[in-house]
């Protein structure tokens, strides 16, 4: 079976992590998959501490397999959101929008492993001079806040650059996927919009709908002139705000006003017109519901698959 | 070279833009159009060429040219 260095590192069974997606990735979904032998990843996003560490124990109680947080290092809580990953000793940490380096000492001390996401090769370099355990090599293929390089010209550039183990993201939603990022030089992969759609997640329905309708170029980028462009499925919200973006004076306070709290809207309340539909370019890949066992189990078949066949070539 | 050149020089590298817009007071968000992983590159650069290592806390305080003359004056 498909295993890496990084599988020892972490005490996983499978190279595979699991998106850690604010909103959508809880307590439930990190559990099924870390069940099934890969990383699942609790998304913190901007939730209150207390939040955070009911979904933990949540976790806690359906697994006892190493499972991670994804803190969104802009959090206005993430000093809080620290402290919980600290009293519980959450073993693996993903961290973006930021540097972790301030928290990086006393989570070594507790014994969590940081695994930061980053999308340059800069960062990377910056990040793995810190004890990091790997990095993850973000593409913009993927949904939600997106940097410029694809996964394609992303990964091979930070594999040459740092001494750590990288992971790839972006654009991976199945067992061909996963063969490219080993092959690009990745030591594992992280898959988000496909386990959106896993029958553990607790996102609401219209959600996954909107991800199984979704084609290949509905996901689309908004916000690119805030600084801080976001990958989603193209709905009334995306178009408004694409309206917005390209007039002569850009309405920023109103690009705020209808972005703020509109992916809550889409991933709980369901409002998948004006809420935010954060998936990544993959989307038109997902065709239907399965459980988190199921998705971790054809990406290991496929992937093996094409890489006994492709030796074949030689 | 003095060091405000040489940071000069790097800026005009790394941000690609015209040496006019580098004045010392210029801002590198806010005037030369950079973004967060341009600083980062930019820190980078900085690091290189005057054999330093500018810790994140510091780096976050470099927002202008003359800030970072009077970091590596004092640092370098």
């Amino acid at each position: 079976m498909l295993k890496t260095e990084l599988c020892t590192s972490l005490g996983i069974e499978y190279p595979i992590l699991q998106g850690g997606m604010a909103w959508i990735a809880t307590g439930e979904l990190a559990a099924a998959v870390s069940n099934a032998g890969g990383l699942g990843i609790i998304g913190a996003g901007n939730a209150p501490a207390e939040v955070v560490r009911a979904e933990i124990e949540k976790t806690k109680e359906l697994t006892d397999q190493p499972y991670g947080v994804n803190v969104m290092l802009l959090s206005p809580h993430v000093d809080q959101v620290m402290e919980v990953v600290y009293e519980e000793k959450v073993p693996v940490i993903t961290t973006g929008a930021g540097n972790p380096g301030k928290y990086i000492e006393k989570l070594k001390e507790v014994g969590t492993k940081v695994i930061p996401v980053v999308a340059s090769v800069a960062l990377a370099k910056r990040m793995a001079r810190m004890e990091v355990e790997a990095l993850i090599a973000e593409g913009t293929e993927a949904g939600g806040h997106i940097g410029e390089l694809t996964t394609m010209a992303l990964v091979p550039q930070i594999v040459d650059a740092v001494d750590v183990p990288v992971i790839a993201a972006g654009g991976i939603g199945d067992g061909r996927g996963f063969a490219a990022a080993l092959t690009l030089g990745a030591q594992g992969i992280q898959v988000g919009t496909r386990f959106v759609c896993a029958e553990e997640c607790t996102v609401h329905p219209n959600y996954k709908q909107a991800i199984i309708k979704a084609r290949d170029r509905d996901a689309v980028v908004t916000a690119r002139s805030t600084g801080h462009p976001v990958r989603n499925l193209k709905n009334r919200l995306t178009r408004k705000l694409s309206k917005l973006e390209n007039s002569q004076e850009v309405d920023k306070e109103r690009l705020e006003e209808l972005c703020v709290g509109s992916l809550r809207k889409a991933a709980r309340e369901g409002d998948v017109k004006e809420g935010s539909v954060m998936a990544g370019q993959v989307a038109g890949m997902v065709e239907r519901e399965e459980t988190a066992a199921e998705i971790i189990d054809s990406l290991l078949a496929e992937a093996n698959e094409i890489l006994k066949e492709k030796a074949k070539l030689l | 070279m003095s060091v405000l050149d040489t940071i000069k020089e790097i800026v005009v590298e790394e941000l690609a833009v015209d040496p006019d817009e580098v004045t010392d007071d210029a801002s590198f968000i806010d005037d030369l159009g950079a973004d967060s992983l341009d600083i980062v590159e930019l820190v980078m650069a900085f690091e290189e060429e005057f054999d330093l290592e500018i810790p994140d806390e510091d780096a976050e305080s470099i927002a202008t040219v003359n800030d970072a003359v009077e970091y590596i004056n004092e640092n370098a």
